[in-house]
């Protein structure tokens, strides 16, 4: 558990360093996901420590956007004056990626199933 | 005066001083949040994340508790959004298996989804009068939430609103997928799993893997994918929009 712990925070670290040197437009934690990805590869395999933190991780991923979701508060009241405008364009919007997404695949894919 | 009130007062000023409160009230708030959805026998309109944050935001306006004050305190919690999106990694390298030479039209509905996503919310909210703070949320609201708010920082838009629409995405694509897949008559499970993945993310990942092993390979493949590609691309094209 902390061995895993351990690996992905050096690669967050890594990505930090880059993105502050090199890449300032891409978030930090994505370069290090990126070079993660590459190790990952280059290895051959998961680590099963690695494997068990990154399963609790996504297991628990809502937990760790509470904090800043519950800054919802400071925006409530513009948020209600735009409530209409805000769900229309959320749900058009979800329906419209998923529907595009999914026959854009459709009419590329060569294998149906 | 009763002498217990000073102390009780004394408690509470030592406690509301302390990361403790913040810490202890996001947790059980999202305790609380993941029993009501096991209740609901884990019915999507029962999502524990939007259970947590109307607890947590009701509480802190109940006792007046300033958001920075809160967020002082849950900021340890904040923090492991870095490392959740680091580990990411895992999903994805376990995904890339799966792709069996299908990168390429998976990438061109990658692109089309996320283009989708961007353009529909953007116009919609502008065609009905909705200001540039409110617009400038929806650029990274299809992409997973921890990197969504990075990507808001890159480009000067409130992560937090970006947050709220990320997560209230998530949430609706769980909850609309099977209605939009049906409409379309879209069957195999691969394609339904990653559309909901590029759309509604992490939510939409969790809801894929509950119906279908192989849709929720795809939904985390997709789900990653538009992360990095999103991060990437989004802060380009805003900044060539300008």
């Amino acid at each position: 558990m902390i061995a895993g712990l351990v690996q992905i925070l050096l690669f967050q670290g890594l990505g930090e360093i880059v993105a502050r040197f090199f890449l300032p437009l891409i978030p930090g934690p994505v370069i290090g996901l990126v070079l993660l990805l590459a190790w990952l590869r280059i290895r051959g395999s998961v680590p099963a420590s690695v494997d068990l933190v990154a399963t609790a991780f996504s297991q628990n991923l809502g937990l760790l956007f509470i904090p800043a979701a519950v800054g919802v508060v400071m925006f409530w009241p513009h948020i209600r004056s735009h409530a209409l405008a805000i769900g229309a364009a959320l749900v058009v919007s979800v329906v419209a990626t998923m529907a595009v997404t999914a026959l854009v695949l459709r009419a590329i894919a060569k294998d149906g199933q | 005066m009763s002498p217990q009130l000073p102390a009780i007062h004394e408690i509470w000023v030592y406690l509301s001083g302390s990361p403790l409160l913040a810490l202890v009230l996001t947790l059980s708030a999202y305790q609380a949040g993941l029993l009501v959805y096991e209740r609901f026998d884990r019915n999507p309109l029962a999502n524990p994340v939007m259970i947590a944050i109307a607890i947590v935001a009701s509480v802190i306006t109940a006792i007046d508790m300033p958001y920075a004050k809160y967020f002082e305190g849950a900021q340890f919690v904040h923090f492991l959004l870095g490392t959740a999106t680091v580990a990411l990694a895992v999903p994805i390298y376990k995904g890339l298996a799966a792709l069996r030479g299908r990168i390429l039209p998976l990438l061109a509905a990658l692109l089309a989804g996320g283009a989708t996503s961007i353009a529909s919310a953007v116009g919609i909210a502008k065609l009905m009068g909705a200001d540039s703070a409110i617009l400038g949320g929806f650029y990274a609201k299809s992409v997973t939430a921890p990197i969504a708010m990075g990507i808001a920082e890159r480009i000067n838009v409130s992560p937090t609103l970006t947050a709220v629409f990320a997560v209230t995405t998530g949430i609706l694509g769980a909850i609309l997928v099977r209605f939009v897949m049906d409409a379309i008559g879209m069957k195999s499970w691969w394609q339904r799993g990653f559309a909901v993945g590029v759309a509604a993310h992490g939510i939409g990942t969790s809801r894929a893997f509950s119906v279908h092993p192989e849709a929720g390979t795809y939904a985390s493949l997709g789900m990653g994918l538009h992360g990095v590609l999103g991060a990437v691309l989004i802060p380009l094209a805003v900044q060539f929009a300008k």
